[in-house]
């Protein structure tokens, strides 16, 4: 009988998980566009529903019902696991992420994380570094020239950014003596780790911006160069698939960074439930994600490469040295 | 741009990112400044200076008559060849247009015909708004030309409007309000 509650508990929060990250994307994308205009000094969408608020689900339904053209040149088979392979990670990732402690609902403790893993954050990076496939066998298995120079970038970028992220985080990992995300955060109860770690939030946040593919590294589906990028081909669903997993890794990064390095639900000076503290901290990253996307131009990817080897990679290990040394 | 390069020399604002953090100020700020959109044709509509050159009209004299005596001026120095003029005698004995086309689908909108017409008789008016999907029907007649809106009295400003695709007007307006869309706009 425990079991099977058990059992229930974690398919009601994993189905609970994939309902917010699929539905989520809708007023995120409806927050972009309403951003952008008013930072542009338009309004954004304004003619679906109460200043465009069904604008999301318009856009949803012409996306379902759009034609899912499949060039006659392309490899169909990567053409078409090619979303899968973009949606999937980031849905998965969000397993290992914790949300906050526990609430108690009618006298049972309900934990607010899937599960509790020891090596969480390895598992987060392990997952979302296969998020990169989709991008680069959606590109190439287009066969145009566009997506191919998108996937291209794609593959050097990748390789640019995932080592300073990865060192970032390690200082994190020792001053918490674990990589549980969970532990983590608990580490992170008096101070919050960008105390000691601004450094390593940069890096984390820089790489971040770039794993997200956002301006100013969105160099992959660069507008102004190269069409769309990897997924100038792509139409309807498929399209939708890539454009929900950007934003479940935008917020993937965002929640990471939360976790990571403010602090998770641990509040400072005004006593809110902590998961309201959670939200609002997210929230914030969400919110300076899409503020850079309409502030920033884009880097060159060159420069990009230029940014993560030669600055982000430095430093990091610069971050690992000294934070080591301290802890000695 | 001169806020930009105040800081980006010294190094410390280079290290510190002085440049991109001026501009996400920047940016910031214009988030909560007011829009500069026109929201045509939902909510607003733009009434053109009484200047402005649109949708030809013809003016009647104090007795509600015809002012054009048809002497084809206007057709002769049209650029683009678009009026036709047709003349007959009236009942009076006056010269009147018993045609009088435009084709508003080959019309520049250059006004010569107003300047031409000794008559004062053809003039420029403020609508314009009369796409079609034929261009058959941008063909108007005199009639139609009579009863086309005249000069605007007082242009320059934003209307409420709304949209009406029942109707042959698509939009309507309302009263003035008086608010010069081009003061919205910020200048720094």
């Amino acid at each position: 009988m425990e079991l099977v509650v058990a059992l229930g508990l974690i398919v009601f929060k994993v189905a609970l998980l994939i309902a917010i990250l699929l539905l989520l994307p809708l007023p995120l994308t409806w927050l972009e566009r309403k951003i952008g205009g008013h930072i542009q000094q338009r309004m954004g969408p304004m003619r679906v529903g109460w200043h465009g608020l069904l604008q999301p689900v318009a856009d949803g339904i012409k996306l379902l019902t759009k034609e899912d053209h499949i060039p006659a040149e392309a490899d169909r088979f990567l053409f078409k696991l090619a979303p899968i392979l973009a949606l999937a990670p980031p849905f998965v990732v969000f397993v290992a992420i914790p949300f906050g402690e526990s609430v108690s609902v009618l006298g049972t403790e309900i934990t607010l994380y899937a599960s509790n893993m020891n090596v969480a954050l390895l598992f987060v990076f392990a997952v979302i570094g296969i998020e990169v496939y989709g991008v680069i066998f959606g590109g190439w298995a287009a066969n145009s020239k566009y997506a191919v120079l998108g996937s291209l970038r794609t593959c050097a970028q990748m390789i640019s950014y995932e080592i300073p992220m990865g060192f970032a985080v390690i200082g994190v990992v020792m001053l918490a003596q674990s990589m549980s995300l969970l532990d983590i955060v608990r580490a992170q109860a008096d101070v919050w780790n960008i105390v000691y770690q601004p450094i390593g939030f940069f890096v984390f946040f820089v790489a971040g911006l770039a794993k997200a593919q956002r301006i100013p590294f969105d160099l992959a589906e660069a507008e102004g160069d190269l069409g769309a990028g990897f997924h100038t081909e792509y139409s309807g669903i498929r399209f939708a698939f890539f454009m929900v997993s950007e934003y479940a890794i935008m917020l993937l990064v965002s929640v990471l960074s939360v976790v990571l390095f403010f602090g998770g639900w641990n509040g400072i000076l005004i006593p809110l439930p902590p998961f309201l503290w959670f939200l609002l901290k997210v929230a914030f990253f969400v919110y300076l994600f899409m503020w850079f996307r309409f502030t920033f131009p884009r880097y060159r990817y060159d420069q990009l490469m230029t940014i993560g080897w030669k600055v982000l990679l430095p430093l990091s290990l610069a971050n690992i040295i000294v934070t080591g040394v301290a802890l000695l | 741009m001169s806020r930009v390069t105040d800081s980006s020399g010294k190094w410390i604002g280079w290290a510190f990112f002085a440049d991109l953090g001026n501009a996400l100020a920047l940016t910031f700020s214009y988030m909560f400044s007011k829009s500069v959109t026109m929201q045509y044709p939902d909510k607003e509509k733009w009434l053109p200076y009484s200047r402005y050159r649109g949708h030809h009209f013809l003016k009647r004299d104090e007795e509600g008559e015809i002012k054009c005596v048809a002497c084809e001026l206007c057709a002769r120095i049209c650029p683009c060849y678009c009026i036709e003029v047709v003349p007959y005698e009236d009942e009076k004995g006056n010269r009147r247009p018993a045609k009088f086309e435009i084709d508003m689908a080959r019309c520049l909108f250059c006004g010569l015909c107003e300047d031409a017409c000794p008559a004062d008789a053809i003039a420029l008016g403020q609508q314009y708004e009369f796409s079609s999907f034929s261009s058959h029907d941008l063909v108007v007649g005199r009639d139609d030309l009579l009863a086309k809106p005249g000069k605007a009295n007082a242009g320059g400003a934003v209307v409420s409007a709304c949209l009406n695709t029942q109707e042959n007007v698509l939009v309507k307006t309302s009263k003035q309000q008086g608010y010069n869309w081009w003061r919205n706009i910020r200048r720094t």
